[in-house]
């Protein structure tokens, strides 16, 4: 039982790490697949945040204006999804896809251009953001746990409570699951559904802005090609693994989050190889998958024949 | 401001609504009394439905003045509506099938506390209030997705008084209900009365009408034929003034000469996709030589009979028997190899695939046997001469066969549907509602179709909602009421009035 | 998607002059003459038996990718794991490629290209099912599969099929499993003629077939139809065409990843990174979801980014503006109402009228 070792603080905070851009993502994808709108686009949402995140950090050289940059290269990206399929008419899946594709040129094509590098970029003037280290926590025994990480993994801790309240305590909640469940219920009760779906898509946008910075400015403070690697599609299963939820979501990207850390740890050391650990969460999400989809059908009980 | 100086709840005056080729609501004036329960009847395609849908803010109309509580009004959005008090109960229930009773009949109006949170215990107590109040039977933690249909319509009632509307309107809500729910529903409506409100019933049952309601609007081809006091009035009068015509226009047609019986069904149960009955106990038979029509209003049993009858749904219990053999638990392509040959209602999405090529929907029927194909592969030039000959025989009016369906009008869309089913040559071509939504020129067409069919002594069973089209074409006719039969008529012998008592599901 | 017109023509054209326009503003702005930018990028694509040779080398996988997306959606289901499917017939196409030892030329490359298929195509199943018996969205579970496959391949290029024990890989294919080089400046194989033969079957089987009209009669479109009352009305049971279509769209997948290992690769490593699965769907909405549309679409998208290769290699100015370029394009070419909304001009009715006319 030698590898139960690996299961210590060093993990916990790595788990934290990991999970943290997935929960970001999985947080939009998840209001966005509750107001009805599949985005896959996300993943192209936060590659693009994270360079220009980095890029204004470098040019300004503040962390500040990096992470606002990048934050707003996110929101813009939302836009440009939600122009194509609200106002245009296209297909919803066929845009994200196409914004994938497009982030991950764009980003390289952009590195080469300003930067004159490939593969990847860092630079002693890029400013990253720091980590929050609690003066009241020190020589405590929680110091190790709670303290000392960017102000994103405290962010996404606060909005897994922020977002649950939302969710199902206001007004707002209720309108955005009604809009994905029913919309002719909800423009019934006077709710403006396509306003409820930007709403969900400009979030989901600023979400994954920051999920890219975090990845750019504060995970490392140095940008590399496709370095979302997926997250924004993982973020989208979490979601779907939390039935959109954001407790869910929020449970199912500490899973994925605990799968890269176990995976990360285990490299070369363990005979278990970390592939197959980073496998189980998404068997895991088809079987929530099946139970969700046979819950969801409609249970039909036939009325019984009068005897003659 | 004493209680009687408002009197009228809703007054509608000289509305006109028209729609390309129909005019739904031609110059209607419409009162409904303050507290009274008002039904509004009318055949499929009356107007009923387009004036409620004005008067709840979902359709505008050209022209016309709407006054509610005596006041002016312009209800431009559905918002406008439930402001100025007015609810609906639609027929399809607008519900969020995980929400419970009570998140469903808040939305969008949910208490709130001083945090700006929801009250959800305050909801689920004001939902238990009114339920109470109007004697419904709701629980507020139900989820929709578990409740029954009955429930549900409860709850879409409970959703109109929560938002303080004192004029509800309610679109045949009677038509997914059981009998016992339908006793429940009366109740209410009562109660509701009975508490101030004022109800818009929309039926075509004439025996509800005489049971629940005070006064009786009668619509016919987007006009108001007659106002009444129900008491001052008879199932027969209404039953009139709702068929209007004196003698139904005939086709020409010669005297039918049925020869051997090809279909007989017997006893036959049929159970609609909400799991109730749709089909009790039906028989019916249908000879060679011989149009069969089924008359009757939408939604009584025709859409489930029909698609059992052809392959699509299952039957529950009872036989039948094509051609001599028990079919009813056969493939539907086994029962068009047979000779049976289905028209659907749902041109749409059942007869047709409107994304497929014109030919392609053409040879629906037929692609897989020679000579249109051969060992799999299609011929084109035998499939292209194929679809030409039906579109010239059918006078499918289409630039040529390799044109998207779904680019053609209505009209010449069932033309491609009728020309595929009929290529075959069928012992019996069951059509459903065959001229909805088609111009009238081609409306003939497909009735001389029809006779023709006959003619060449085969056999052809017409269901149909338009009263005017089973009557003038059919040999025979049984009208269907909730499921059953209730009366075989000899269409140049029946009565109009006596006609529309049937459908009312009244018999003698 | 509606079917292939005049203003599709319009909408294509409008859309490159916009996008030949973006590039020129780029090109400028970053300093560079665009006129010359444009000649190079031509030769690269088109000019020399090098460089087309490479183009077409390029787009064996596309024309496969691309027309995997085709019958996936043709039958109505959303593919978007043929990426998954490229990699898993990948792997064991270099497998089966190692290890049958005595085996003849043609003997060996077949069997490798069935078990490329067939692996492929298996691995669409569970989502298959998973659509058709638990109603969950093929589009999410294809995703999914889509990572489960990076890991698998991953694990197996480093353990079970490892056989380099310094890098990840698997060892070489034999002689007798390589899909043929022609020329000793290009490693365009006879994969490109495969995927060219896929192409016309494809065509012909969709359209010319029963087999392919069951397929096509509960779906034919871009958003999913399955489950289809079409398809039922006339007996065809479209469960069953829904299962079939994503089968072989994955047995498609697979048959790429397997090219790109015996024609190109040789052996599967564990850095091998393969794309294809994701711009085929753009290249397949490109051709208007036809199978021919898709190969002149796949032949027009290899010869840009094969140029924009040429381009990189010859100046300063980065590859990935093609594709920066080509999604730009797609935007134009999938947004509906743009599309439709050309119809107001009489010109263009009348034109669309005259097109549907001439190809019958």
């Amino acid at each position: 039982m030698e590898w139960l070792e690996i299961f210590d603080i060093s993990l916990f905070r790595s788990l934290i790490r990991s999970a943290t851009p997935i929960a970001l993502i999985g947080f939009g994808a998840a209001m966005c697949s509750a107001s009805g709108v599949l985005n896959i686009g996300l993943e192209g949402k936060m590659l693009n945040a994270a360079f220009v995140g980095i890029a204004a950090s470098y040019y300004s050289g503040s962390a500040l204006t990096g992470f606002i940059w990048g934050v707003s290269a996110g929101v813009l990206t939302a836009i440009l999804f939600g122009v194509l399929s609200f106002n245009l008419g296209a297909d919803e899946v066929l845009v994200g896809l196409a914004i994938n594709i497009f982030s991950i040129a764009g980003t390289r094509y952009l590195l080469e251009t300003l930067f004159k590098r490939r593969g990847f970029f860092s630079d002693p003037s890029i400013q990253g953001i720091d980590p929050i280290n609690f003066e009241f926590l020190v020589d405590t025994r929680f110091e190790k746990i709670l303290s000392g990480y960017t102000p994103s993994i405290y962010l996404v801790f606060f909005l897994a409570i922020v977002l649950y309240l939302v969710y199902y305590k206001t007004r707002l909640g209720t309108a955005i699951r009604a809009t994905g469940e029913n919309p002719e219920a909800a423009e019934d009760a006077g709710i403006n559904t396509l306003r409820m779906k930007w709403l969900t898509v400009i979030f989901s946008g600023v979400l994954a802005g920051i999920g890219g910075t975090f990845l750019s400015l504060e995970n490392m403070t140095l940008f590399t090609e496709g370095m979302s690697a997926g997250k924004g599609y993982i973020g989208l299963v979490a979601s779907s693994f939390g039935n959109n939820t954001p407790i869910g979501t929020f449970g199912a990207s500490l899973f994925f989050g605990l799968g890269d850390a176990i995976g990360i740890r285990l490299q070369g050391v363990y005979e278990l190889d970390s592939r197959l650990i980073l496998m189980v969460p998404y068997a895991l999400t088809v079987v929530v998958l099946i139970l969700i989809g046979i819950r969801q059908r409609i249970r039909v009980r036939p009325v019984p024949i009068p005897e003659q | 401001m004493t209680q009687n100086n408002i009197e009228t709840a809703v007054e509608v005056k000289n509305i006109t609504k028209s729609y390309p080729g129909v005019t739904a609501n031609d110059s209607v004036d419409f009162k409904v009394l303050k507290g009274e329960i008002h039904a509004l009847v009318g055949e499929n395609g009356a107007g009923k439905s387009t004036l409620v849908k004005i008067l709840y803010g979902i359709e505008q109309p050209d022209s016309g003045e709407i006054f509610i509580n005596d006041k002016p009004v312009e209800i431009n959005k559905v918002d406008k509506a439930i402001e100025l008090g007015i609810g609906m109960v639609h027929q399809e229930f607008h519900l969020v099938p995980s929400f419970t009773a009570a998140e469903n009949i808040g939305l969008g109006q949910e208490p709130r506390n001083s945090r700006g949170f929801i009250d959800w215990d305050e909801l689920n107590s004001e939902v238990s209030n009114i339920a109470k109040k109007y004697g419904l039977d709701v629980d507020p933690k139900l989820r929709m997705i578990d409740a029954s249909v009955g429930i549900q319509q409860r709850t879409e009632i409970l959703k109109t008084l929560y938002r303080n509307a004192n004029i509800l309107i309610l679109d045949e809500p009677t038509a997914v209900l059981t009998p016992q729910e339908t006793d429940e529903l009366f109740e209410v409506i009562r109660s509701l009365v009975d508490e101030g409100k004022t109800v818009i019933f929309i039926t075509h049952k004439l025996r509800e009408v005489m049971e629940i309601s005070d006064r009786v609007t009668v619509m016919r081809d987007g006009k108001v034929q007659g106002v009444s006091n129900t008491k001052d009035t008879s199932p027969e009068e209404l039953a009139k003034l709702m068929v209007g015509r004196e003698v139904f226009m005939q086709v020409e047609k010669e005297e039918a000469k049925p020869t051997e019986k090809v279909l007989e069904v017997k006893n036959l149960w049929v159970h609609d996709s909400r799991g109730l009955l749709a089909v009790k106990n039906l028989s019916l038979d249908v000879h060679k030589g011989e149009i069969v029509g089924i008359a009757g209003v939408d939604g009584n049993g025709q859409t489930e009979l029909v698609e059992a009858l052809s392959g699509l749904r299952p039957t529950s219990k009872g036989e039948v028997i094509f051609d001599g053999k028990n079919i009813e638990s056969i493939s539907p392509r086994k029962r068009r190899r047979a000779g049976l040959a289905h028209v659907p209602e749902d041109r749409a999405n059942t007869g047709l695939n409107l994304k497929l090529d014109i030919w392609e929907n053409l040879v629906g029927t037929s692609y897989f046997r020679s000579p249109l194909s051969k060992g799999g592969i299609i011929s084109m030039k035998n499939v292209v001469d194929h679809s030409n000959n039906l579109r010239e025989k059918f006078d499918i009016r289409t630039p040529g066969v390799f044109v998207r369906t779904g680019s053609l009008s209505g009209g010449n869309q069932q033309k491609v549907v009728i020309a595929r089913e009929l290529s075959e040559d069928p012992l019996l071509t069951i059509a459903s509602q065959p001229t909805r939504g088609v111009d009238i020129g081609n409306i003939e067409a497909i009735h001389k179709q029809l006779v023709e069919i006959r003619d060449s002594g085969k056999a052809v069973l017409l269901v149909s909602a338009e009263l005017d089209e089973v009557m003038s074409v059919a040999d025979r006719v049984a009208v269907i009421y909730e499921g059953e039969i209730v009366e075989w008529v000899n269409p140049k012998d029946v009565d109009q009035q006596q006609m529309g008592l049937y459908m009312a599901g009244i018999k003698d | 998607m509606e079917k292939f017109s005049f203003k599709d023509v319009l909408i294509l054209f409008a859309g490159t002059i916009i996008t030949i326009g973006i590039a020129w503003v780029l090109l400028t702005v970053t300093g560079f003459v665009p006129r010359e930018i444009g000649k190079l990028f031509f030769e690269g694509a088109v000019v020399g038996q090098r460089n087309i040779l490479n183009t077409l080398n390029i787009a064996t996988p596309y024309i496969l990718t691309s027309i995997a997306t085709v019958v996936s959606f043709r039958v109505g289901m959303f593919n978007i794991g043929i990426n998954g499917s490229m990699y898993i017939g990948g792997l064991y196409a270099a497998w089966a490629g190692y290890k049958f030892t005595s085996l003849g030329h043609i003997p060996h490359v077949s069997l490798c290209i069935a078990i490329a298929v067939i692996t492929g195509s298996l691995w669409m199943l569970l989502p298959a099912l998973l659509k058709v018996y638990a109603g969950v969205s093929e589009i999410i579970s294809t995703i999914i599969l889509n990572f489960v496959a990076v890991l698998f391949v991953s694990y197996m290029a480093n353990g079970p099929f490892r056989a380099d024990p310094i890098a990840p890989a698997t060892p070489r294919i034999l002689e007798t499993a390589e899909l043929k080089q022609y020329f000793p400046n290009s490693q365009f194989n006879s994969g490109f003629f495969i995927a060219v033969i896929i192409a016309f079957l494809t065509y012909f089987i969709l359209k010319k077939t029963t087999f392919g009209y069951e397929l096509r009669s509960g779906g034919d479109g871009l958003v999913g139809f399955y489950p289809s009352r079409y398809s039922s009305y006339l007996g065809i049971p479209s469960d069953r065409s829904a299962i079939t279509g994503m089968l072989i769209s994955g047995g498609l997948g697979g048959l790429a990843g397997g090219i790109e290992i015996l024609g190109n690769a040789r052996y599967f490593y564990q850095e091998l990174l393969f794309n294809q699965g994701f711009d085929g769907i753009l290249i397949a909405i490109v051709g208007k979801l036809e199978p021919i549309g898709g190969l002149i679409a796949s032949l027009f998208w290899s010869a840009l980014r094969n140029g924009g290769l040429f381009v990189d290699y010859k100046t300063e100015v980065s590859r990935e503006i093609v594709v920066i370029l080509l999604s730009i394009l797609i935007f134009f070419v999938s947004a509906q109402k743009l599309v439709s909304s050309l119809e107001r001009f009489k010109f263009v009715r009348k034109l669309d009228a005259f097109f549907t006319r001439k190809i019958k």
